[in-house]
């Protein structure tokens, strides 16, 4: 689909020299998805479309966002699915046609749910696939169970990680125990789901203005979708903000204890880094300076780093900064950069149709053919709490050598993935 | 006084083994090795002794086994040397020469030697070797300047000093058995004089010994020991990368570290899955080979960068024709050569001990106790009064050591 402007038989219409703005929408699949969505409801912000699929009828009739999809309902008869993602699986590919429409059009479409769970697990990987068929890019935030809820709920959470990341462009997964641990005693239940979702609120929002205010240093969706080239890797995600007159080195502390940076200490280093910085009137240079060098230093592996930075005069004397980082697994095939929704819908040639695949067909999509199988991408997933590793050599005298500790395993304070 | 025949033993009290070699030495000038003694290492780290009492119990076993086979006991100790404490500096220092003719005499070289190994050292420091580089006669290099014309005599020592504390340790393993260390020597200096011929050192050319627990490196130059130096990493952090890698045990990942670890990607296919113990017996799990050969791959590499950046300027790649040399029981690791030739960019092999070596000894582990003796032997069949070695500070050290 290549965009030919010498082509002058080319429909240049009014349509795609006015209508640059980008159409995002954010869905929230499954229970959690949804009451996440409702949350953010509140938040307001332009051009954000909201949409809510669920197979839990009562649920859904409880929701106050317009946009509601009923998946499944000759598989579940719109009861739920009772925590099986098996039947979530089925009750969205059943209905295909139906999540279609929903992201239908879309340029960015941000997944919200929630794992461990029926609907929110089986069918959040086949909404990520449709809206993949459907030219979109998908950012899937999505929280992992809290452990107390059990074995069987964290592994299937973890299937369902693994199968969002095959069909996700990237997945930035928030793990409930982190929260739980920022938690006091007094915290109520309610209050604790509420953090989850305003973290998540935080992410979608700082990718939003990224998008929408035009910065300084612009980055636009061709830069998004330039960062999320290549799927099935992890996604390096962080927010951080400061404060005041140590703002930088405030923003920096809380970058790295972000609980959307769901990866060990030594595999924080990506391939593609893009950092955006939001700050007042007052954001100078040596600022800027300080606080990509001090990131780049820390998550980047000579990688290739994008910045943008935007002005917000409410922003005086504060600073935010998201740090979006993708890793590459292995030899993965890049799929081709996709074209504007809108460019996509003058020109010719739909190469993928939502039509196109029967109903019921695997969850791989078939017109991006992603060889990387599956294990390739099972890597110490969860060892969040592992600080540090030395193994054998734990109780020796630290091996210092330019600043690292020769003890601890080279491929992981490199960030050589291993495809175990 | 040097009797005509001597039993000396050659100790390595290393990571994985502690080898006691025993050779007699007649006349000063002939070496045969009548007794070999061997046994796993225990409280050894790194290439430190972490625990006494398990560290003396394996050495003292080893220390019997080569007696029994020499059939007497050894008259004094050659100690290898190695660990992270063990450092390095070059201190030179230059004199006009005296004399009217401008012909170098004794008193010209004893003055630059003195001078060039008279810097001080910090506390809790003991010099372990100071090894003269070549002579510099207004500016060109000889290897003996005496009776040479020149107006100016430069020399400098590269100058290896370690913790008192920790070659105490070493020492005090062996004066345990009631024994006495003649001479402390670097394990790198003793491998390295095993695997390198006279012309290679001339030529210039890097040994590395890659050990159980450290690296031992030295750089030949002119004919002599240009630096030295100790990388405490080894076979050990192989094992340790793959056991915390692929989540095993520290004798599983030593098992597929020594049946796939190599040294260089091999594998090209990534779905090549190789078996744990192959014996079909429960609990066998598969590994992706192409997983442990990057993990191999990236901390053989490691190594040898660290290796480099720690020679700093003093490796040129066109100044070391004769290339990297490697030994040492990790250097049995498939592609150990050519991962290092690649990070030196120079050719890089595997060391041969000398032909005269039987064939049980001939194994890369057993080439520092080799050149140990190896190095005795020359030490004292050229004992050169103009200072090839002066141990003044470390017999002080050993008289404190066997006093206390």
């Amino acid at each position: 689909m290549q965009f030919d402007p010498n082509h002058n038989e080319l429909p240049l219409t009014h349509e795609i020299l006015t209508d640059r703005s980008i159409a995002i929408k954010m869905v929230g699949v499954g229970g959690a998805g949804s009451n996440a969505i409702d949350r953010l409801k509140m938040d307001n912000l332009a051009r954000l479309q909201l949409a809510v699929i669920n197979t839990d009828l009562q649920a859904l009739s409880s929701s106050p966002v317009q946009d509601k999809v009923l998946i499944g309902g000759q598989v579940t008869r719109g009861l739920g699915t009772g925590g099986d993602p098996e039947l979530g699986r089925e009750a969205a590919e059943a209905d295909r046609e139906k999540i279609a429409a929903v992201v239908k059009g879309c340029d960015l479409v941000f997944l919200l749910a929630g794992l461990g769970g029926g609907t929110g697990g089986g069918a959040a990987p086949i909404v990520a696939d449709v809206a993949t068929e459907q030219g979109a890019l998908v950012i899937a935030y999505v929280t992992m169970p809290f452990s107390f809820e059990g074995g069987r709920r964290l592994k299937q959470a973890e299937e369902s990680l693994l199968a969002l990341r095959r069909t996700c462009d990237a997945v930035i997964p928030l793990a409930n125990d982190v929260l739980l641990q920022e938690c006091s005693d007094t915290t109520g239940v309610l209050a604790a789901f509420a953090q989850a979702d305003a973290w998540i609120g935080r992410g979608v929002k700082s990718i939003w203005s990224m998008l929408f205010r035009t910065g300084l240093i612009n980055l636009d969706f061709a830069t998004l979708q330039q960062v999320f080239q290549s799927r099935g890797g992890k996604t390096l995600f962080s927010l951080g903000r400061g404060e005041g007159p140590q703002a930088v080195a405030q923003a920096i502390e809380s970058i790295k204890v972000c609980p959307l940076l769901h990866t060990t200490e030594f595999s924080r280093k990506a391939d593609r880094l893009l950092v955006n910085i939001i700050g007042g009137t007052d954001l100078t240079l040596p600022m800027v300076n300080e606080l990509m060098t001090a990131i780049t230093e820390q998550y980047g592996r000579d990688s290739h780093v994008i910045m943008g930075a935007v002005i917000d005069e409410g922003m005086q004397q504060q600073l935010e900064v998201c740090v979006i980082g993708t890793t590459d697994v292995g030899n993965r095939n890049q799929t081709p950069r996709r074209p504007l929704a809108a460019a996509r819908s003058v020109t010719l040639a739909p190469a993928r149709t939502a039509g196109e695949k029967p109903a019921g067909a695997t969850a791989a999509p078939s017109a991006t053919p992603d060889p990387a199988p599956a294990d390739r991408t099972e890597q110490n997933e969860f060892s969040f709490a592992e600080v540090e590793s030395r193994g054998y050599f734990d109780k020796t005298d630290r091996n210092l050598f330019e600043g690292q500790d020769l003890d601890v395993p080279t491929y992981l304070r490199k960030g050589v993935k291993i495809g175990v | 006084m040097i009797s005509k025949t001597r039993l000396i033993g050659a100790v390595e009290i290393g990571t994985s083994k502690v080898t006691v070699l025993v050779g007699e030495l007649m006349r000063g000038r002939t070496l045969n090795i009548v007794g070999l003694g061997s046994c796993p290492s225990r409280g050894v780290i790194k290439g430190g002794v972490v625990d006494y009492k398990e560290a003396s119990a394996c050495t003292h076993a080893a220390f019997r086994a080569a007696e029994d086979g020499a059939g007497s006991p050894v008259d004094a100790v050659y100690l290898a040397q190695t660990g992270a404490h063990l450092e390095g500096f070059y201190h030179e220092a230059s004199v006009n020469v005296n004399a009217a003719d401008n012909c170098v005499g004794a008193l010209d070289i004893d003055t630059a030697c003195r001078l060039a190994m008279a810097k001080e050292l910090p506390a809790g420091r003991a010099v372990v070797h100071h090894i003269r580089r070549p002579f510099r006669l207004d500016g060109r290099l000889v290897p003996d300047p005496e009776h040479l014309v020149g107006q100016r005599l430069e020399v400098g020592y590269w100058t290896v000093h370690g913790s008192e504390a920790k070659i105490g340790d070493h020492i005090h393993v062996i004066t345990g058995f009631n024994l006495r260390v003649d001479e402390l020597i670097l394990s790198s200096l003793a491998s390295g004089t095993m695997v390198t011929t006279p012309e290679e050192r001339q030529n210039g050319v890097l040994v590395l010994d890659l050990g159980c627990g450290t690296t031992d490196f030295v750089l030949y130059h002119d004919g002599v020991a240009y630096q030295t130096g100790v990388v405490p990493v080894g076979g050990d952090h192989f094992t340790n990368d793959l056991s915390l890698g692929l989540r095993l045990t520290r004798p599983q990942a030593e098992k597929l570290k020594l049946r796939y670890g190599s040294a260089m990607l091999r594998s090209r296919d990534k779905h090549e899955k190789v078996w744990l113990n192959g014996d079909y017996s429960v609990g066998d799990r598969q590994f992706s080979r192409q997983a442990i050969e990057q993990i191999t791959a990236a901390r053989a590499r490691e190594l040898f960068e660290v290796v480099r950046a720690k020679l700093d300027a003093a490796f040129v790649p066109e100044q070391t024709p004769v290339g990297v040399i490697l030994t040492g029981g990790a250097a049995k690791m498939p592609g150990m050569d050519e991962a290092a030739g690649k990070v030196f960019g120079v050719p890089g092999r595997l060391g041969e001990p000398a032909s005269w070596v039987a064939d049980e000894l001939r194994d890369p582990g057993f080439s520092t106790p080799l050149g140990l003796l190896y190095f005795g032997l020359n030490s004292q069949a050229e004992r050169r009064p103009a200072a090839r070695r002066s141990n003044g500070i470390l017999q002080s050290l050993k008289r404190i050591l066997v006093a206390s």
